[in-house]
């Protein structure tokens, strides 16, 4: 008795097939042994399938909310792949112009060697899109070989109509396994009473279903699954436009296929479908239309960086783990004639700079994406002057030369928050949300924050509060609001902070603001202060309410900062954007000086804001500048409208903070770099009508600034003209100029930017070293530092 | 089909087995969801047409990655109590009404087996893969996954005759 024969327990389970089935089956009908223990299988197996399937599931909001985010992607995916197909079309079409040409010049054979050699590149980029966590073997699919085995038809449906209800698919392939096996057992009478009782019961079951497999009308198969049917057309009212919008985009391929076969293999322009604004071309930055600030169009950039040709999903070198980053392109040289205005929400976070600081240390590479240089300039304060007035802060414009291109002129934005001393500020109402998970047991995220917070409480004001909410916790309120006085019972609480448990963040966000309204500080600072690695836990489908409790919260007055931590899991752009809709600030802590400098000596800055809402808009003068372009701040940009928009959100600016933009301009009479447009075919450019309708200016440019006070709904605007005169020779511009200039070239290089890569590391350093400044806390001169370790990793010399 | 039906398809077909899968691994619930809504979001952003031939496969070994990731990061604080429903004997009562009195003891009896085992009875009888899917999900060969079954089932209807025997 071959009991051992593991052919039993596949042919029970219809896998085996073939020749194998054959010989099988033949043995099978010899021995009456087989044909009992196989009728054991089979009962055995029927027990088994029919045992009720899992009672768990999903929650049905966390499976809407899935549902919704996957289709949200597959879109996006899809318009990733559209461009590819473009691409691929494109080579196509070159290969085809190379085989018109052998053909015209050789003999047909070349034909099939042209045509392959297209297929092959093709391919390479087909390969290039396949997932990278799963490479299948390269066998013939699943779905193909069993289409070639009759027994298991039905798991050849999905290829030929929608799948019927599924339990009755299954069924009828238990069916179609029994009546097999059950041909070979009719000797034994028990058996088959036993086994046909069965099949009658599952037939009886799956009778409707059978009749629609046995008909080809995809029509008749879905009325064969109304629940199913009914499901699907309510989903459809929630998404009303998939299709719609997959129309849109074919028809916009088909527009620039031409394009692409001429030779230019990039996507030109994509269409509109309504809820994608703004659209980028690879190689050209400008946004052309739409917002494009404060996290709002956060898909319509997913969608662009997609439809540059991005892929998101591509492990970056340097990249530890499961950290993720996105940035749009940098931002390119605009015509000042064609797009006058430039506008922009100022950005105070650092965390970019800490961030790079801490990969660079670790001898890595930061990935491109995590290059933010408007935080990189900002890391630094510069001395900029207090705000004369009733101004909340003063506003600083320097115009000198670009080192790395001294025919441009580079102007200097700097804002100074008022300075308020901690006594004279409102209290304080903070309430700190902290990541208890596993996560966040390394030494560079819980213990480096219980020190850092330790530094903050210990310089805390009497009538200030401080609450600790704690998440993945088992409990959510480790510290109910406490005054600043009772300065041991918080550090006690906060000693007593460690990992466990499983609560569920969003819970946790929940209780920290009812901590924070219940203890609202009326005229002083409220404030819910989230301390993670990245990972909030709240289970992955709920962001979207998150971003929506964080944007009702701000309104009632409680706003929201985040401080990152540790490497591995860091959801830099996530946390980004969470911090951007609180009208707080995003820092990263990799230090116990990073997290005194953040929560110690710019406490005041980290948590009081002066002004909210702030926004830049400058006007260039076309008299006097060809063309610009706006160093860093590429996820900030707005649309002119919204600068006068109140309702659009942009950033804030604490007490004693400095902000710091820089614009690359091209004097008038220069050519733009970058590549050329061909000239209008159905309008000629107005080359000199500037000063018909606006009087002659010797203005360079006017900067205007938007600002709310933070508790005020209404803006107030702040206007300076800048005369074109007013530019000095770059070594005697003010030596915060020219530190900034060379953080910003840091920036720049570390982001791959053609335009300074002519600069070397050197000429980047040689600037540092000259404006160290008085420097207090060697912020400055660790920036020195990380030049070395940038020159190094990239592979250049610094060291003459 | 669109990708969206895939989806959709594939939610329909394998929350519930998906679910079961990563809950033999993380051992609770909730962990079992996040880890099921981690491997549809990445579904999502793959190619799920070319992926479609090979989406079970795929989804149940995407799963258990996941599953596994989530292990790895609770397990620092395992010392928390277990939830109550983490206990597979605990069922509702509709559904333990709706389970046969064999239905009752072969889960008994699947509770003596390996998780490995387990694994592998779910994979085969809840989602309905075939040897060859299983094989690709779990990173074996084939033949292996015959084996593996083969004795599975041996071992179960060991235990089965056992019960059966008595009185």
């Amino acid at each position: 008795m071959k009991t051992e024969d593991f052919r039993l327990t596949a042919y029970a389970l219809g896998q085996l097939h073939g020749p194998e089935r054959d010989a099988f089956e033949k043995e099978l009908a010899a021995s009456e042994d087989l044909q009992k223990e196989l009728a054991e299988i089979i009962a055995l197996s029927q027990a088994l399938t029919d045992l009720p399937p899992g009672e768990d599931t999903l929650t049905d909001d966390q499976r809407i909310s899935l549902r919704d985010e996957c289709l949200k992607n597959t879109r996006i995916a899809r318009r990733q792949l559209i461009t590819r197909r473009v691409a691929i079309g494109s080579i196509a079409a070159l290969a085809a112009c190379l085989v018109v040409a052998v053909i015209l010049s050789d003999s047909g054979t070349k034909y099939v060697t042209v045509v392959n050699g297209s297929k092959a590149k093709v391919a390479v980029i087909e390969e290039f899109k396949t997932d990278q966590e799963f490479t299948p073997p390269a066998a013939p699919s699943p779905t193909q070989a069993l289409l070639a085995s009759s027994t298991d038809r039905q798991l050849a449906m999905p290829n030929t109509s929608i799948v019927p209800d599924e339990s009755g698919r299954e069924q009828l392939q238990r069916v179609d396994q029994l009546k097999r096996a059950n041909e070979y057992l009719r000797n034994s009478a028990d058996l088959e009473r036993q086994l046909q009782g069965r099949i009658a019961q599952l037939q009886t079951a799956s009778a409707p279903i059978a009749q629609n497999l046995d008909s080809s009308s995809k029509t008749r198969l879905v009325s064969a699954e109304p629940a199913d049917t009914i499901r699907r057309t309510e989903v459809n009212k929630q998404n009303p436009q998939p299709y719609a919008d997959d129309s849109a985009l074919h028809a916009a391929v088909k527009v620039n296929a031409p394009a692409a076969s001429a030779g230019e293999s990039r996507v030109v322009a994509a269409t509109a479908p309504a809820e994608y604004q703004v659209y980028r071309q690879a190689g050209d930055a400008r946004v052309v239309g739409g917002s494009f600030a404060g996290g709002t169009t956060d898909q319509s950039n997913w969608a662009s960086r997609q439809l540059a040709g991005w892929d998101g999903y591509s492990t970056t070198p340097g990249v530890s783990g499961n950290e993720s980053y996105e940035l749009p392109p940098e931002n390119t040289f605009v015509s000042a004639l064609e797009v006058p205005l430039s506008t922009f929400s100022i950005d105070v976070d650092t965390a970019s700079y800490s961030n790079i600081r801490r990969m660079l240390l670790a001898d890595q590479r930061p990935p491109v994406d995590a290059v933010r240089v408007e935080e990189m300039i900002n890391y630094f304060t510069y001395d900029y002057p207090q705000p004369k007035g009733d101004s909340p802060f003063s506003v600083n414009v320097e115009v000198s030369r670009a080192p790395w291109a001294p025919q441009h002129e580079l102007v200097r934005i700097g804002l100074k928050g008022r300075e308020i001393a901690a006594e004279d500020r409102g209290p304080a109402n903070l309430v700190f949300l902290i990541d208890v998970s596993g996560s966040m047991n390394s030494n560079d995220k819980l213990p480096l924050l219980k020190r850092s917070l330790d530094a903050m409480v210990k310089n805390l004001q009497p009538d200030d509060r401080v609450a600790i909410v704690v998440y993945a916790g088992a409990s959510g309120l480790v510290l109910p609001s406490t005054p600043g006085k009772d300065r041991q019972r918080i550090l006690e609480a906060l000693g007593s902070l460690q990992s466990g448990g499983g609560t569920n963040g969003a819970a946790g966000i929940q209780l920290a603001y009812n901590v924070a309204r219940e203890n609202f500080a009326k005229g002083g600072n409220n404030r819910v202060i989230l301390c993670t690695d990245g990972d909030f836990n709240v289970g992955v489908t709920n962001q979207n309410d998150l971003v929506a409790m964080i944007e009702r919260e701000r309104a009632s007055g409680v706003f929201l900062s985040v401080l990152g931590f540790g490497t591995g899991n860091l959801k830099d752009s996530t946390m980004e954007k969470l911090a951007d809709k609180g009208n707080g600030n995003y820092a990263y802590i990799d230090s116990f000086s990073e997290g005194r400098k953040v929560l110690v000596d710019q406490m005041n800055s980290t948590i009081f804001t002066i002004a909210k809402d702030v926004k830049i808009q400058i006007e260039f003068n076309p008299a006097k500048v060809a063309g610009y372009r706006l160093i860093g701040y590429e996820n900030r940009l707005l649309a002119k409208e919204d600068f006068n928009n109140d309702k659009k959100d942009a950033g804030e600016i604490g007490a004693g903070h400095t902000v710091t933009a820089l614009y690359e301009i091209v004097p008038a009479g220069q050519p733009l770099p970058g590549p050329s447009v061909d000239p209008l075919k159905y309008q000629t450019a107005p080359m000199a009508p500037i000063t018909a309708t606006a009087p002659p200016s010797s203005d360079l440019l006017t900067v205007k600034l938007r600002y709310k006070a933070p508790d005020g709904d209404k803006s107030q605007l702040l206007s300076l003209p800048i005369p074109a005169d007013s530019e000095v020779a770059f070594d005697k511009a003010s030596s915060d100029f020219q530190f900034a200039t060379a953080v910003a070239a840091f920036g720049l290089k570390l982001r791959g930017s053609d335009t300074v890569a002519d600069f070397s590391w050197n000429n980047i350093q040689s600037i540092a070293r000259k404006n160290l400044g008085d420097d207090s806390g060697s912020y400055r001169a660790e920036f020195l530092t990380l030049l070395e370790k940038a020159s190094r990793l990239s592979g250049e010399n610094s060291s003459h | 089909m669109s990708p969206e039906q895939i989806i959709d398809q594939a939610l329909a077909r394998y929350e519930r087995p998906l679910i079961s899968h990563a809950r033999a691994i993380t051992g609770d619930l909730e962990s079992a969801r996040d880890a099921v809504q981690e491997t549809f979001l990445r579904l999502s952003r793959q190619d799920v047409r070319a992926l479609e031939p090979r989406l079970a496969p795929w989804l149940f070994f995407v799963c258990r990655n996941c599953a596994l990731d989530h292990c790895r990061k609770i397990v620092r604080f395992s010392d928390s109590p277990p939830d109550d429903d983490q206990v597979a004997e605990e069922r509702t009562p509709a559904a333990e009404a709706a389970a046969s009195e064999d239905g009752a003891m072969l889960r008994k009896l699947l509770g003596e087996l390996t998780q490995q085992q387990r694994e592998l009875l779910n994979l085969k009888f809840e989602a309905g893969l075939s040897y060859k899917e299983i094989a690709e999900a779990t990173r074996t060969s084939v033949s292996n996954v015959g084996v593996q079954l083969h004795t599975t089932l041996k071992t179960l209807r060991a235990l089965w005759n056992r019960e059966n025997a008595l009185p």
